[in-house]
């Protein structure tokens, strides 16, 4: 997650993103108005991810998919273009300025991949999330190194999808270089590496640190199961265990059982999140 | 027929008999031709020793006179086809059988007489003046002639024939080939149609090299028809395995209908549907992987892996599920990292699969064991269980995909796991032991350093 943070100002693309992601909130929040308190809350609604609309495009040649991605994200709040080739697709997101590719590595008359060296030998660099119906470790790595930001078995759930999207916008997860996480009255001391809630110690194993500070730093957005494997134990399978929810639970005993609300909550077919 | 002809000259025995015949009739008509130009010259030699031994003879009488009468008498006994005696005595007569007589094309020996007719074949001649004449002594060289035609006798005799045989020998050799290579060639062609039961039946006067080819071709279609067998059954299996899933969806969708009609909830049918297409998914999912891993491109990007480091991941994130089972994972690894060549993947999706497996088959007992140790140059991963353990029949069905043990039918899982880590194992040219922990089994993956 340090890493994920110190690249956002050593890479040039996501420097230059978090920098126009910045000024972006700044004119925002000049539209709503100056002052101390509009500031705030301009930086509330601004961090707010799930609910920023963002401007997408689905690559994809399967209608019932295609619709079914296009309808999820819309109901989102999210604006969403579709397009059924690899040439279309490809004149599409030269064109248009998207925040986020959605693109079938299988495609009529261009295929996904040479789509999407084309883009990055271009120059262009909007995320890219690339479906697949492989999903060897093999069609992983030839799909990251071809430029893809991020990876999807077929089938996938909507839920999986739309929180990867999400992830992928590359807006700034909060201005974290703070020491100190803070998601209602819990408190991450990211240097003593204490957590206390309403005033009490919680003890955590360095895993479940791991584990919680993973959605600290994402709050307000769903994490999947598989993220979590990820993100926290660097696991590219998916194992047939519910290893996750058992490491959920034990954390959850400890953060949200002693005390009246629940912080970690569970998303129906997608995942988890901490609510901002 | 001129098509079979031609086919039979481009076939190798016909081939090799013909160089062989053109090699033993250069290497016998060199040998005749020098045995025949050594005879010949010992046989010239033997016409010059006589003619010299003749004209010292003649030298011995003692004038002209007596001479021309020797030459007389010993003439008149002699055939002049074989002997020309010829004396031009001093005064000009000639005596003898024969004379010699000149002419554009050069020296003739001719009759004596008015007839002046001329003697056919080839003469040896030696000439000398003897008391004011000149003394000719002719020997024919008639038997060297015959000599010559002996010679292309015994080439007509013995190589003639010697010729003919091979020709024929190798012709029929080669059809005889052509015939083997031609029950070969169908066997194949059959193959290649798709009847994989075709085999080469040899005859009994298979030459060696043929008898190789044909139990090679046997091999490979034995191979080829287990390995297509294989396949058939993974097939069958794969469409049994996933048809039972299927029709539970189809039976959880039926609910979803009835429960719309009748109001009834209908979270359960949708959530039960949803599972099972989980579960479809996953058992394509680990098909795919399985058929991936075993094309070993995986190898290309090969890397150091740490397996300490891994198996402390893989225990850390299945401890707490274990727990929740009710078991413990008792793990012995070393301080220091173990490093193997391999995909930190599919080396960490095999230790998950261990486990997995180890958790579902572990029956009654609580602990399982997980060490990892290494050498100068092995590491072992052993990961062991106090359950029913496998029956020793049964322990390379196991890696087989989708089979399953009988009693394991009701328990999770697709029988993929432990294909996959034989295929892991494979992949990363390890060892894969299946041994009785007693009770239980206990996996044990050595990697060679």
């Amino acid at each position: 997650m340090l890493l994920a943070v110190h690249s956002v100002f050593l890479d040039p693309y996501l420097g230059a993103a978090f920098y126009s992601a910045v000024a972006g909130a700044i004119q925002i929040c000049e539209n709503t108005g100056g002052g101390m308190r509009g500031w705030q809350n301009c930086l509330t609604s601004w961090l707010n991810l799930d609910e920023t609309p963002m401007k997408l495009l689905v690559v994809e040649d399967d209608t019932t998919t295609s619709t079914y991605i296009a309808r999820g994200l819309r109901e989102e709040g999210h604006a969403v273009d579709v397009v059924a080739d690899g040439r279309d697709g490809l004149v599409q997101a030269t064109t248009g300025q998207y925040d986020v590719l959605i693109l079938d590595r299988m495609l009529p008359e261009l295929d996904g991949l040479t789509l999407l060296k084309t883009l990055r030998g271009a120059g262009n660099a909007t995320p890219v999330l690339l479906l697949t119906a492989m999903g060897a470790v093999e069609d992983r790595i030839d799909g990251l190194n071809a430029g893809a930001d991020d990876y999807l078995v077929k089938p996938f759930a909507f839920g999986e999808l739309s929180a990867r999207v999400n992830a992928l916008a590359r807006r700034p997860q909060a201005l974290e270089q703070e020491t100190t996480l803070r998601a209602g009255d819990l408190t991450m001391d990211l240097i003593s590496r204490r957590v206390t809630r309403a005033g009490q110690d919680i003890d955590l194993l360095p895993r479940e640190f791991a584990l919680l500070e993973h959605l600290l730093r994402r709050k307000g957005r769903v994490q999947t199961r598989t993220m979590l494997l990820e993100a926290v134990w660097d696991i590219s399978f998916d194992p047939m265990t519910n290893v996750v929810e058992t490491h959920i639970s034990r954390l959850r005993a400890k953060v949200d059982r002693p005390f009246d609300s629940e912080l970690i909550q569970t998303v129906r077919g997608a995942g988890y999140r901490i609510d901002a | 027929m001129k098509a079979r002809l031609a086919g039979l000259w481009r076939s190798m025995p016909l081939r090799l008999a013909l160089l062989l015949v053109l090699l033993f009739t250069i290497v016998s008509l060199l040998s005749l031709a020098a045995s025949y130009a050594v005879t010949q010259r010992s046989f010239e030699q033997a016409i010059r020793a006589d003619l010299a031994q003749d004209m010292a003879g003649f030298r011995a009488a003692p004038g002209a006179s007596a001479l021309a009468r020797l030459v007389e008498a010993e003439s008149r006994e002699t055939d002049p086809n074989r002997l020309i005696l010829s004396y031009i005595g001093p005064n000009g007569r000639i005596y003898g059988n024969g004379a010699i007589a000149r002419d554009n094309e050069g020296y003739h020996i001719v009759s004596i007489g008015a007839a002046r007719a001329q003697y056919d074949g080839v003469y040896l001649t030696l000439t000398d003046t003897l008391y004011g004449g000149l003394l000719t002594i002719a020997r024919s060289r008639a038997e060297i002639t015959a000599l010559r035609e002996v010679f292309i006798n015994i080439l007509l005799v013995s190589l003639l024939p010697t010729v003919l045989i091979a020709l024929s020998g190798g012709l029929i050799l080669a059809r005889r080939s052509k015939r083997h290579v031609e029950v070969i060639r169908g066997t194949l062609d059959r193959l290649t149609t798709g009847d994989l039961t075709a085999r080469v039946a040899p005859g009994a006067r298979w030459s060696d090299d043929l008898l190789r080819i044909g139990e090679a071709v046997n091999q490979m279609a034995r191979a080829q028809e287990t390995s297509v067998a294989a396949l058939r059954q993974v097939s069958l299996d794969i469409a049994h395995d996933l048809k039972t899933p299927i029709q539970r969806v189809s039976v959880h969708l039926d609910d979803l209908d009835r429960a719309e009609a009748t109001g009834e909830d209908r979270v359960e049918p949708l959530a039960r549907a949803r599972a099972e297409l989980d579960g479809i998914a996953a058992i394509f999912q680990s098909l795919l992987q399985l058929a991936q891993v075993e094309q070993g491109d995986a190898r290309a990007h090969f890397a150091p892996v740490d397996l300490t480091a891994l198996c402390r991941t893989m225990i850390e994130l299945y401890e707490p599920a274990a727990g929740e089972q009710g078991k413990r994972l008792i793990c012995t690894l070393p301080e220091t990292p173990a490093h193997v060549t391999g995909d930190r993947a599919l080396l960490g999706q095999m230790i998950a699969n261990l486990i997995e497996n180890a958790l579902r088959h572990s029956g009654d007992a609580e602990a399982l064991d997980i060490s990892l140790d290494q050498t100068a140059d092995q590491v072992t991963l052993n990961v062991a269980d106090g359950g029913p353990g496998i029956p020793a029949a049964d322990r390379d069905k196991v890696l087989q995909r989708l089979y399953r043990l009988d009693r394991s039918r009701g328990t999770p899982g697709h029988g993929l796991g432990l294909a996959l880590v034989d295929g892991v194992v494979k992949l990363h040219r390890a060892r894969l032991e299946l041994i009785d922990n007693a009770p239980g089994l206990r996996v044990v993956v050595t990697f060679e350093r």
